[in-house]
């Protein structure tokens, strides 16, 4: 190696580190390192060219010229070695003049005796130039292994969090939150919504919202994929700087970093750390992206077979009912005068019953797809079984037909939490159920009993059962029972769902001596609210339990 | 004056008001047809209607601003016609000045039985004070005495279940939602307090109801409240 190359590779080390210099707050406190030096460097290099001297003069009488020599050279190491350029060069100079003034004859002048001692001290002046710089290099090259070495383990601990986690927005927080703890607090990394307009993910703390010109610069970024802003190759005096995240797939923000404190250019250092920091974020931004997308094709790919199965199956039990409709009006309009009074009172019927039908239909899909849609809202408000009951039974008194229906709630049940209208609903889809499965002139019962920290509720009927095997698969969706009148196959479903989202169960299964029972249970869930006792004690309570047909 | 009332139909579907309209005509009423709230607010205005039907899904307004507005200068009974999805409007509607509500779809008897019971109490909101005695079947509540018969038999009721009934006789066939019976019975401070009213109904449907899970006169309506049934009308 050449002097000549020696020296630019001395100098453009020092210029890196130049370049620290001139952001002094910055946060990589231990890679920051001082190269202008301070005066303590300069005391240091002309006191251990002094100390030289002045050993070499206790010295001088037992040792040669070329003693000396080799012991300011010991000086010099020691100065290049705890020193910066400025002091080492210093050192050097001062060490061949006190060589030359103190111990090269005649003594105590610069003056030289013998031509041949110029040679000496320009041979010297190198050896120590070149030792102090070859010991220079090597501190740097520690120095700036030692800098990598913490960006590796800086980078590698981000991307141990990162790793971790899967929102968006948490890895965002991460990163900004590594950035403010290597370079600086005020960060924030934009990323697109939905309509590709970049919004902040995740900002610094005390960060203002990003104004029109920084999100149109962070928006060239991101389309340009290029970085920009402060130590950018086209910009100069931008204030922040703007890394593109940029992933396999595509941008997936940008990341800005405002100089903390305020200054115009960042270090090379820092914008290299903070490369490799966007690269690690961009990638777990990706991932994180296609997992996403991975569910909601999932997601979306079991909407589109439920929506295609309640298609399917809705368009003919559709049809059933409107068919039925349509036939009985027709007849009705066009061939009324051919009618008996009986049969025009059959028509009427048909069109009512199948209306009626139709209505369930329609009220089990919408409460499916609600269902299935999680848009299933339980408002819970202690309520009374046996109210509900009534409601229910109210509602299905002429489908019950001559159906000896026995209820027995105990009148000591206490108040159950439940959301007064599903519970309707479920009890409803089993009465129905039991209705629809069961020739009319059967009996059905209803019965409920409080456990421990829950109220049973059973309805059994004597029909022809369920088929053995088939107790879990009732519940399943367009699983119809059989029979003729049925619906859509939604109605247990619901009601399971419904069961379900109160914290309870419900299980079929078959009646010795024939016949499906459904028991359900729903939790009790804490005590109910209090309710004040009126001073005067009710009485003349009747039975608690009653039948009638 | 029953067969000669007037009602005031506020409703944007003509599928429906074709229904009403035949239904209506056929049992002697006198209609008027609104298609929007601002018409069905005009007509209740020039026309004095006896009861107004009134749907919630108006086109141009919301059915419970109607009742608002009406209600700054009118006593007319409100029925609405909701959907099934509409149940908390329906409250809200209730509680706002609505008379009774019908879930669509309805059948013609449970129109037309909403619609006596509104008409008769309108009738009797002109006519100050009422019968003081109640009968109801086998249930026969002697206002006057405070005292409560069933077959014949005196009932005790104590205070509150007494209170309890006669606020639904009063209202007897329409619905009275949770917190109109509570802030009537309890107080205002009880508006929300429904366990009062479960516990208390239960209590009078043991006295009164000879099958209390299948109540003839003390009906519940779920999320609503509940209605003092009165006739023999399917509702």
């Amino acid at each position: 190696m050449t002097l000549e190359g020696l020296d630019r590779e001395v100098n453009s080390g020092a210029e890196q580190r130049q370049g620290v210099s001139e952001d002094p707050g910055t946060h990589l406190a231990a890679g920051r390192q001082d190269s202008a030096a301070r005066p303590r460097d300069w005391a240091l290099s002309i006191g251990s060219v002094a100390l030289c001297t002045a050993a070499s003069m206790v010295l001088s009488s037992h040792l040669t010229l070329v003693d000396l020599a080799m012991l300011y050279l010991l000086g010099i190491v020691v100065a290049a070695s705890r020193t910066g350029r400025g002091p080492s060069l210093l050192a050097t100079a001062l060490s061949v003049a006190s060589f030359d003034f103190f111990f090269v004859p005649p003594y105590y002048t610069f003056a030289v005796s013998e031509a041949k001692y110029v040679l000496t001290f320009a041979v010297m002046f190198v050896v120590y130039f070149i030792t102090s710089s070859l010991t220079l290099r090597v501190r740097e090259q520690s120095e700036a292994s030692r800098q990598r070495e913490r960006r590796t383990s800086a980078l590698y601990n981000l991307s141990r969090e990162l790793a971790q986690v899967r929102n968006f927005g948490r890895l965002c927080a991460i990163a900004v939150r590594h950035i403010g703890d290597l370079v600086s607090r005020r960060a924030a990394i934009l990323v697109p919504d939905e309509k590709g307009d970049l919004h902040p993910a995740a900002a610094g703390p005390g960060l203002p919202a990003p104004d029109e010109k920084l999100l149109s610069t962070a928006r060239r970024v991101f389309d340009q994929r290029k970085r920009a802003g402060s130590g950018a190759p086209d910009h100069q005096d931008a204030q922040p700087l703007y890394l593109p995240l940029v992933a396999a797939t595509g941008t997936m923000g940008v990341i800005v970093v405002f100089a903390d404190p305020p200054a115009n250019r960042f270090p090379q250092e820092h914008i290299d750390l903070l490369q490799g920091l966007a690269n690690q974020v961009a990638m777990a931004l990706e991932r994180a992206m296609l997992a996403e997308e991975a569910q909601q094709a999932q997601l979306k790919a079991e909407r589109e077979a439920l929506r295609s199965t309640l298609l399917s199956s809705v368009s003919h039990d559709l049809r059933t009912p409107l068919a039925a409709i349509t036939g009985a009006a027709t007849t009705l309009l066009q061939h009324d005068s051919l009618l008996d009074q009986p049969g025009r009172q059959e028509l009427t019927r048909t069109v009512c019953e199948e209306a009626e039908r139709l209505n369930r239909i329609i009220r089990n899909v919408l409460d499916m797809t609600r269902i299935e849609s999680g848009a299933l809202a339980v408002s819970k408000e202690w309520q009374s079984l046996e109210e509900i009951v009534g409601a229910v039974l109210h509602r299905l008194r002429e489908k019950s037909g001559s159906r000896p229906f026995t209820v027995r709630i105990p009148p000591d049940l206490p108040l159950i939490p439940f959301d007064p209208l599903l519970m309707e609903q479920a009890l409803t889809n089993l009465v129905e159920n039991a209705l629809k499965h069961t020739p009319d002139g059967t009996a059905v019962e209803l019965s409920a009993a409080a456990r421990e920290n829950e109220v049973m509720v059973e309805i059994a009927d004597r029909g022809a059962g369920i088929k053995p095997g088939d107790e879990e698969r009732v519940f399943e969706k367009f699983v119809h029972g059989g029979g003729t009148t049925g619906g859509i196959g939604l109605g247990l479903t619901i009601c399971r769902a419904i069961i379900q989202a109160h914290g309870g169960s419900i299980r079929a299964e078959n009646r010795p001596g024939g016949g499906a029972l459904f028991r359900f249970t729903l939790p009790l869930g804490g005590t109910p609210p209090q309710v004040e006792p009126e001073q005067e004690q009710p009485h003349d309570a009747q039975q608690d339990t009653n039948t009638a047909s | 004056m029953t067969e000669n009332a007037l009602i005031l139909l506020i409703e944007d579907e003509p599928q429906m008001r074709r229904f009403l309209r035949v239904t209506l005509k056929s049992h002697g009423y006198r209609l008027v047809e609104a298609a929007t709230g601002q018409e069905g607010l005009a007509q209740a205005a020039t026309r004095n209607p006896d009861v107004v039907l009134l749907d919630l899904g108006l086109p141009d307004m919301d059915g419970l601003a109607v009742i608002d507005k009406l209600r700054g200068w009118s006593p007319v009974p409100v029925i609405v016609l909701s959907a099934r999805e509409q149940e908390a409007d329906k409250v809200r509607a209730l509680d706002g000045g609505a008379d009774d509500y019908l879930t669509k779809p309805f059948g013609a008897g449970e129109l037309l039985a909403r619609i006596r019971v509104a008409l008769r109490h309108r009738a009797e909101l002109q006519v100050e004070g009422g019968e003081p005695r109640f009968v109801l079947g086998n249930l026969l509540v002697d206002l006057e005495k405070r005292q409560v018969y069933l077959n014949e038999q005196e009932v005790h009721l104590t205070p509150i279940e007494y209170n309890l009934l006669t606020f639904l006789i009063k209202h007897a066939g329409k619905v009275v939602t949770h917190r109109q019976i509570l802030q009537a019975v309890w107080g205002p401070p009880y508006a929300n307090q429904t366990q009062y009213l479960r516990v208390y109904m239960a209590q009078l449907r043991r006295k009164l109801e000879a099958d209390p899970a299948r109540p003839r006169f003390l009906q519940n309506e779920p999320g609503v409240g509940y209605r003092l049934k009165i006739d023999g009308d399917r509702s």
